[in-house]
């Protein structure tokens, strides 16, 4: 028998390219990151059953699930809005995985941390590169911190939610997307960045 | 035209898709011919308010039944369909 070496990768591997993109010598409007190695689990209610998956996963998570388009912060996971009676959980460093959350949550789960991409966009031009991409408005009033929406950008569904604000006060936008996808939405949010300067990054934390 | 999903909010049409016309009732076992022939085939022409399924492809994935004026694109009431969101339904 053959045996294999399996090493994760991620989907944008090559098309991300580290450092600047787009306009020269002028402060990168935009900042566009690629958070890799996550835990991402979906779990939807089964029919007629979503008060009792709301009851047991508060008792895990010690938080009300978000049962509208909102994303919920705990003390070490996102509890993210995907649809009625369903949410993602993403985390990091085997938290929260199909062995953790299987006997805990009385729902239908699914591991999906490698089947999805996150990008978080922020930066001083983040919301005006985004109208290029989102029918959804991200005025602070409309779309404030916790925010989520189950979304379409380029025709691609995408999960989308307002993240906490970095430390000098931007906003920050998170993109949920199908791996498959990834690689040309990637591109399509480079061109739509490219005006206002775009810095590009991976890295491993989980803001 | 814009359709407030009854999960997400207002959204643009092109994150929903068309089924059609929401108020056929599929027929009882045994019914007549004619009664399946009406049921699969024939459809009002309705200028005015018509009953229809949309679904959120593009967001929630959901499917709603929407009442919308053919003549307008007005619509005046959107309700989660029939088994949209495992709460919305019995066992
Ligand atoms: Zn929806």
């Amino acid at each position: 028998m053959v045996e294999f070496s399996w090493v994760s990768r991620s989907p944008l591997e090559h098309a991300l390219v580290t450092g600047t993109d787009g306009a020269r010598g002028i402060e990168a409007g935009i900042s566009l990151t690629e958070i890799r190695n996550f835990d991402l689990i979906q779990v939807m209610a089964r029919r007629g059953q979503a008060a009792e998956l709301g009851q047991a996963a508060k008792a895990r998570f010690g938080v009300a699930v978000p049962d509208a388009p909102k994303a919920v912060r705990t003390s070490d996971a996102t509890l993210i809005w995907s649809g009625p009676d369903q949410f993602f959980v993403l985390s990091k460093g085997g938290k929260h995985t199909m062995q953790t959350l299987e006997p805990a949550l009385s729902g239908s789960l699914s591991d999906q941390s490698h089947a999805r991409v996150l990008v978080s966009i922020s930066g001083a031009k983040a919301r005006t590169m985004l109208a290029k991409l989102s029918s959804i408005d991200l005025h602070p009033d409309a779309f404030p911190v916790g925010a989520a929406a189950a979304t379409s950008m380029d025709h691609t569904s995408v999960t989308l939610w307002r993240g906490g604000d970095r430390t000098d006060g931007q906003a920050v936008f998170n993109v949920l997307m199908f791996a498959t996808f990834a690689e040309s939405l990637w591109h399509t949010m480079l061109d739509s960045g490219a005006e206002y300067g775009v810095d590009i990054n991976h890295t491993e934390r989980l803001a | 035209m814009r359709i407030a999903c009854s999960f997400c909010g207002e959204r643009e049409l092109g994150e929903f898709t068309y089924l059609g016309d929401a108020k056929p009732v599929r027929p009882e076992a045994g019914a007549s011919e004619d009664e399946v022939f009406d049921y699969v085939y024939l459809r009002d022409n309705v200028a005015g308010a018509t009953s229809e399924y949309w679904y959120h492809g593009g967001g929630c994935r959901a499917w709603l039944k929407v009442t919308r004026n053919t003549l307008t694109h007005e619509i005046s009431s959107i309700e989660p369909a029939a088994g949209a969101g495992a709460a919305k339904v019995g066992a």
